[in-house]
């Protein structure tokens, strides 16, 4: 009930700026637009194998709009403020476990994005690039899990940045480091497939594929659920980093506040 | 005052930010080579994809590069001097902008050297591309070492652009007072947009960045003389009196917005 309560006050004070956000879903349409418009500029002159124009559009569409809940999180779910205003010592006294308490906020916050950023974003894509919506509801079930998987990892993955900042002042290099990878592993722009195979490989050794390239595949009627299972060994192990990590930072705390 | 005298004391307030920032000087390293990286990795983005297909719309890596490089290097000199008319929003909001409007000089000057900034990374990594694509369009023969000076001269004329645009979005603030999500429209969303070639978008999207957002002639138009000897050498003319007129009309909006500026601040 409180994992609830902290979700949905997260949700609400979102509520407040609709309007801006409504304006700022506009230029992250414009982006996914311009990506867009970059493959078909190429799809003009080259096959695009299997996907083809209309499928590496509807590829873009789909991942321009699943950025807002498994990729623009709360940088480092506010651990590098909290640290820098003392409030990390008052959050670790609660009695509620620092990591499952800032996931309860940013579920929130995701769920926020998805209503708000996520849904208009790709029904305007749906409408200006006329996109084909999934037929079978496993499609889509198994989608939204592989999307449900990419939040929690990319909670995690901020949760690890966001603690750094107890240990170094310049977390955000990390937070900034993880975008720059999201840009290349995750297969925001181009599909994995098309990497060149060293990169590719990389690629598959980390979560980052999980964030955006399976559920978008899977979406597309690509794959099937099978990848998922990837997505949940990669929750796993998150999940006992982020535990771990909770641990070393309960024992010594630096705060920078004053 | 003389100009000279207004000189100086600019020249004051940028050494005086340039110290305040070096206080933190790991900070300032890690920051410059993350920066450089990020932006490589948006580069390598595209590269991987025109790795892997060839030429976009017959534009080669080395012309995409280019565009890309004279975008990032316009940019920072744009950001380098007018970093804080981008960050106007924390001026109107915090109405600090009570304390510069109280001092003895223009607003803009008062209000330009808060926060000089020295942006190491982009200059590396828009440096690093620029003189790639350069030498790789030179060995080819595609363009002559004239190409050099007018490039510099198009970074130049595209911060101006850069900066005009900044100061007139930034201007709505008078009225709005928020203006960060419609910075992301005019300023990185169309900045983006023009880091490749505009004949990519459709002519209403192309339209807007010639004219009610003049981003395209930050690189594109330029390089389209430059690099592929299109239209003629008047073309960089053109851009000239682009840069001067935008930069002429949006110091009047200024002038007029800031007559309309009511403090918000406690």
């Amino acid at each position: 009930m409180l994992y609830f309560t902290l979700a949905s006050k997260a949700y609400s004070r979102n509520l407040q700026y609709r309007g801006a956000h409504m304006v700022h879903n506009l230029a992250s349409a414009m982006f996914g637009y311009m990506y867009a418009c970059l493959w078909i500029g190429i799809g003009a002159d080259h096959s695009l194998g299997e996907y083809g124009t209309q499928g590496m559009v509807s590829y873009i569409a789909f991942t321009q709009s699943s950025l807002w809940i498994s990729g623009f999180l709360t940088n480092g779910l506010g651990i590098p403020l909290t640290v820098r205003t003392g409030q990390i010592a008052l959050d670790l006294m609660r009695p509620v476990h620092l990591f499952t308490h800032l996931m309860a906020r940013e579920w929130g916050q995701i769920a926020y994005q998805f209503v708000y950023k996520s849904i208009p974003i790709y029904l305007l894509f749906s409408i200006v690039f006329s996109l084909q919506w999934p037929s079978e509801a496993s499609t889509l079930l198994f989608a939204a899990l592989g999307l449900a998987g990419a939040s929690y990892l990319s909670i995690c993955m901020n949760y690890i940045i966001g603690a750094t900042a107890m240990w170094t002042t310049e977390s955000s290099w990390l937070h900034w480091g993880n975008h720059a990878m999201m840009n290349l592993l995750a297969g925001f722009f181009i599909p994995l497939e098309w990497l060149p195979d060293w990169l590719e490989r990389i690629a598959w050794l980390s979560p980052y594929p999980f964030l955006l390239y399976v559920p978008t595949r899977i979406y597309l009627g690509y794959e099937n659920g099978s990848l998922l299972w990837g997505t949940l060994l990669w929750c796993v192990l998150m999940t006992l980093i982020c535990l771990a990590i909770t641990q070393v930072l309960r024992r010594k705390v630096e705060v920078q506040g004053g | 005052m003389k100009t000279t005298s207004w000189f100086t004391l600019y020249k004051m307030l940028i050494q005086t930010s340039i110290r305040s920032r070096m206080q933190y000087k790991f900070n300032f390293i890690i920051a410059s080579v993350l920066a450089a990286l990020i932006q490589i990795s948006e580069f390598l983005m595209v590269a991987l994809v025109l790795h892997k297909f060839g030429a976009i719309k017959g534009w080669s890596l080395h012309e995409i590069g280019y565009l890309f490089a004279i975008m990032t290097l316009s940019k920072t000199l744009y950001r380098t001097f007018g970093n804080e008319v981008h960050h106007l929003e924390k001026y109107l909001v915090g109405g600090e902008l009570d304390q510069l409007l109280t001092r003895p000089m223009p607003v803009l000057l008062a209000l330009l050297p808060q926060n000089f900034r020295i942006m190491v990374g982009e200059v590396l990594q828009g440096g690093f591309i620029l003189c790639w694509s350069l030498a790789g369009m030179m060995h080819s023969g595609q363009i002559g070492w004239t190409a050099i000076p007018f490039s510099l001269l198009v970074i130049l004329t595209g911060a101006i652009i850069l900066f005009s645009i900044g100061l007139a979005t930034a201007t709505l603030g008078f009225w709005t007072t928020r203006i960060e999500e419609l910075q992301t429209i005019t300023e990185d969303a169309a900045r983006t947009a023009a880091q490749y070639p505009l004949t990519l978008y459709p002519k209403w999207m192309s339209g807007i960045l010639l004219t009610v957002i003049p981003v395209g002639f930050v690189n594109y138009v330029p390089s389209l003389y430059l690099l592929r000897g299109e239209l003629g050498a008047w073309v960089l003319i053109a851009v000239a009196a682009v840069a001067i007129l935008s930069l002429a009309a949006s110091l009047r909006f200024w002038k007029f917005g800031i007559t309309k500026y009511q403090s918000t601040g406690s």
